[in-house]
């Protein structure tokens, strides 16, 4: 990709994201949501032309539905379409797995996230509901100042990407024995080169689940008339 | 392949960071620290289809599977923390918590 190119895109990016970005009464997300469809058009024309190997319209539109549902997760003004676009993020990622040939993985990721943790996530934003939209939802805190450090960040992160692409030391390209990451192939490095993290990852597991009841269970002691009833 | 793999994933990790900074609700913030999970897979397993030197191996994918467990951690203790804190004061407003003492 050009330079030019790229910062057009990543402009107009950050421009349509602190559009569409909470901002209280005043809607400015349909604007918003304009600027950032033509970030995106540039963008799939871009990686269409950039990406070689044998699958680059399913990349190129894996990847603009990846970063349009994390672009939703961060604007939505109700936490619970937040997450449900986080779903549609993690399926995203799970077919992008499947394209670098991380089956095992990307099944893995699908049970434990979109299964799991986001199911978690559900039902605390059920729990915690208020009845109308509240004032923190419906205001970013400072959203300029956020969106330019990440454009900044971003900005930085592939210039210095297009620079590495461009220099001599062009990478090897993937060889054609690589092993898919099958569940046989990917548990031999699990049980041999690896065990020990294996076993402190349980550890760990184990850990965070005895401090989450332990913390969900205690009483608020700050308000201290609870204390004498329990 | 890796070069709009890798963009994608820093992509990601900065769509959540702007979220972690500017959204207030904390259950959203949280969320957002997922997002950055998920730019990170995809960096690592990107990272690791490339024979830099010597045979391919399959490290990538290892590391990405810890990651996910502790991910899955991460929102174990976050969640909870979370719950507990809307008990304490009834609103999830990341500005309600400024003072980490009690009342």
């Amino acid at each position: 990709m050009v330079p030019i190119l790229l910062i057009l895109v990543l402009t107009l990016g950050a421009v349509g994201l602190f559009l569409a970005l909470p901002a209280g009464p005043t809607r400015t997300d349909r604007v918003g949501w304009l600027v950032l469809a033509g970030a995106g058009a540039v963008l799939l024309g871009s990686l269409l032309q950039l990406t070689p190997g044998p699958a680059p319209g399913w990349f190129a539109g894996l990847a603009l539905i990846a970063v349009f549902s994390a672009v939703r997760v961060i604007t939505h003004r109700r936490p619970v379409y937040s997450a449900l676009y986080f779903v549609l993020l993690i399926l995203t990622v799970t077919a992008l797995l499947v394209l670098m040939e991380a089956p095992f993985l990307s099944v893995a990721l699908v049970i434990v996230y979109a299964g799991a943790i986001l199911v978690t996530y559900v039902f605390v934003i059920m729990l915690a509901r208020q009845a109308r939209p509240t004032s923190y939802d419906t205001r970013a805190r400072d959203p300029f100042w956020g969106c330019l450090a990440g454009f900044l960040l971003l900005l930085l992160l592939s210039g210095q990407l297009n620079l590495f692409q461009a220099g001599p030391p062009r990478l090897p390209a993937v060889a054609d024995s690589a092993p898919a990451g099958t569940v046989e192939q990917i548990a031999v490095p699990l049980f041999t080169d690896y065990l020990l993290a294996v076993q402190l990852i349980g550890l760990l597991l184990l850990a965070a689940l005895a401090g989450a009841i332990a913390i969900a269970r205690r009483q608020p002691t700050g308000i201290g008339e609870n204390r004498g009833e329990a | 392949m890796l070069l709009p793999c890798v963009l994608l994933g820093a992509t990601l990790f900065i769509l959540g960071l702007i979220g972690f900074v500017t959204r207030r609700n904390l259950i959203i913030m949280f969320l957002c620290t997922e997002l950055m999970f998920q730019g990170i897979i995809l960096n690592v397993v990107a990272f690791g289809r490339q024979p830099l030197g010597g045979r391919p191996a399959l490290d990538g994918q290892v590391f990405a599977l810890f990651l996910i467990a502790v991910a899955a951690a991460e929102a174990a203790v976050a969640l909870a923390l979370v719950v507990l804190l809307y008990r304490h004061r009834d609103t999830l407003d990341a500005q309600a918590y400024r003072l980490l003492k009690d009342e």
